[in-house]
């Protein structure tokens, strides 16, 4: 790295200009042997980095001036062991206290090996509200349902939340370490596995960052086979958590049909393009074979199912006052904690990654954006994506037609390089940072939409009723698998 | 086995997976495969369990809590596998902070396999199952 020797108060003062100039950080990246670097997209679409080389295991810590790195600091402490100097508060996020006391797994070069976990509960030091009538009730790890695990420590008084204190990372497996010292060209599997619910967006994160570190210019056929995979996740990942939310206060007809609904969806995705999850279907310069008069059809047949049920769920005002007012985000709190996706647009803010991202360039998109910040607006914001990916994908089939033939690409097998990706994700902003040497990954950090978006569910629970968060919670509908990774 | 199962109920522990198991399990609750019906059904607490359903290869920090849920469980009970991660042959083996499937803790009596498992699959190969416990 060639960078001027930077002052801890540069450090701090470049990156909140970035922030106020209405740059996203796409991620805040450790990398073993002492560097820091943020990487901001910058609202012309460009992607900026900023560096930081540490002398000794301490780098000055942005998170006073800008919330929103709190957990990218903590991570890094847990993980790399490096300090983040005037971190306000450095529990551990992702460790506890079975690992060993010298177990940083990020530290070196190589994939860490296993180390010999302690003999003790995993549970850390809770976050709760002392007084009188202030009850404690923990939920999780396991849940009463069919959900990833997560544990919460409410402090309630009453029937209100005063504070929720999120231990997550439960689901921790160590895929930043396992990504180590493997060669680019296979982690294509594993990057598809991070996370059942966004994985397009995290493949076509890999892809990109193989084709820009190799230099290569996919065809236009590609770009749209991938605008079609983005948008078919979206719209699967929508009719998922439009089920969730009405199930959340029992109105289980439009939550039975949404969950038809997407049924409907996988099986003809399936049939589309192979896989009920869209696991394993985008690969770096290549398409998949595809019936583009199968998938124009699909939609057609969903969208004729979709209207009844859309006047279904906006037509009944019980629904609709359940929604209302309940688990405000505040427009000031998302900005502050950069909250993205469809939390984000549901709470006044227009921010979308599709309107920089160079693959959606030339197309036409309705991007959804409600102001009422609660549990209605998510839901609203939803709906409203639905339909606009269901035009965008009707306009791309319109043109999609196949050449010929398309020309046979390989990445090299020794690439060199690093490469800042970033997709909208049905979760929002998902960014990969990675660094390769010689074909084999020296460095691969993945920072999903929901890890900036959970910090904002324990903002938006605090003073609603305990028995709403099902409710509220389903609104956000984050997945743990790839905050935990 | 002494207790007559007319309804397989399962609690699901989530131990590591990356919820594309668990989306498939609920797809089961869809009205095109309706599990009910066929006499399987998620239960909200252990105690009112059969057996426990696990997805994921069973990280370090659930090793414990899903042998709690286990524990919880009463006798006589069963243990389900649910995908590949569980199975001990998914994409994150080998990861620092994982085990090798529910094997590692305890030996499964069913193994789904699947990267996810078909809801199909899971039906079928659960029914079919349930026959040999009579």
């Amino acid at each position: 790295m060639i960078a001027a020797l930077m002052t801890k108060k540069e450090w701090i003062t470049n990156n909140v200009r970035r922030k106020n100039l209405g740059a996203h950080v796409l991620g805040v990246t450790a990398f073993a042997g002492g560097h820091i670097a943020v990487h901001w997209l910058m609202p012309s679409g460009q992607v900026v980095q900023d560096n930081w080389d540490m002398h000794g295991l301490e780098f000055p810590s942005l998170t006073v001036e800008l919330p929103e790195m709190a957990w990218d600091e903590r991570e890094i402490h847990d993980v790399f062991g490096y300090r983040p100097q005037g971190h306000p508060d450095l529990r551990a996020l992702v460790r506890n206290p079975r690992w060993p006391d010298e177990f940083y797994p990020m530290a070196g070069l190589n994939a860490p090996q296993k180390p010999p976990w302690r003999e003790v509960a995993p549970n850390n030091p809770e976050q709760t509200v002392e007084g009188e009538g202030v009850t404690i009730m923990k939920v999780g790890p396991t849940h009463a349902g069919i959900i990833e695990s997560g544990h919460f420590v409410f402090s309630i008084i009453g029937e209100n939340i005063l504070h929720l204190d999120l231990h997550l990372f439960q689901n921790h497996r160590g895929v930043e370490g396992q990504l180590q010292g493997r060669l680019i060209g296979s982690v294509a599997p594993l990057i598809s596995r991070i996370c059942g619910a966004d994985t397009v967006s995290h493949q076509t994160n890999l892809a990109m960052a193989v084709e820009e570190m190799a230099g290569y210019q996919v065809p236009d056929e590609i770009k749209w086979q991938r605008i079609l995979l983005l948008e078919s996740e979206r719209i699967l990942s929508h009719l998922n958590d439009l089920a969730q939310i009405p199930a959340g206060v029992g109105f289980s007809v439009a939550n039975q049909k949404a969950l038809t609904m997407k049924e409907r969806w996988q099986r003809g995705l399936t049939v589309i393009f192979g896989h009920r999850l869209l696991f394993d279907t985008v690969h770096p310069g290549k398409s998949l074979a595809m019936d583009t008069a199968a998938l124009g059809a699909l939609i057609t047949q969903l969208q004729r199912e979709w209207r009844p049920w859309r006047s279904l769920v906006q037509g009944h005002h019980g629904f609709q006052d359940r929604m209302k007012g309940v688990g405000m985000v505040r427009q000031s709190d998302a900005l502050r904690f950069g909250g993205q996706g469809v939390v984000a647009r549901a709470s006044g803010l227009t921010f979308d990654a599709r309107q920089l991202m160079p693959l959606y360039h030339g197309w036409h998109v309705d991007y959804a954006s409600e102001t009422s910040g609660d549990v209605s607006g998510r839901f609203k914001v939803r709906l409203d994506e639905v339909e606009a990916s269901w035009r965008l994908m009707q306009g791309v089939l319109q043109r999609y037609q196949i050449h010929s033939a398309l020309p046979f690409w390989e990445p090299p097998t020794d690439l060199i390089g690093q490469a800042a990706t970033f997709s909208e994700s049905p979760h929002g902003l998902n960014a990969h940072i990675v660094a390769v040497d010689r074909g084999k990954v020296i460095r691969y950090h993945v920072r999903s939409g929901t890890f900036r978006n959970w910090p904002l569910l324990s903002k938006a629970v605090a003073g609603n009723a305990v028995g709403d968060f099902p409710l509220i919670n389903k609104s956000f509908e984050l997945c743990y698998s790839c905050l935990d990774r | 086995m002494g207790k007559s199962i007319q309804v397989l109920q399962l609690r699901h522990v989530d131990a590591g997976s990356c919820n594309g198991c668990e989306q498939e399990l609920t797809a089961l609750g869809n009205r095109f495969y309706d599990m009910q019906h066929s006499g399987i059904d998620v239960v909200a607490s252990p105690r009112h369990a059969d057996g426990l359903v696990v997805t994921g290869p069973v990280t370090d920090t659930m090793k414990r809590p899903l042998m709690q849920d286990w524990d919880a469980v009463p006798e006589p009970k069963w243990l389900i596998a649910l995908g590949d991660c569980a199975a001990g042959c998914g994409v994150f083996q080998g990861a620092y902070a994982c085990y090798s499937g529910v094997a590692s803790v305890r030996p499964p009596d069913l193994v789904i396999m699947g990267c996810p498992p078909l809801p199909q699959d899971i039906l079928r190969q659960i029914t079919v199952w349930r026959k040999t416990l009579d």
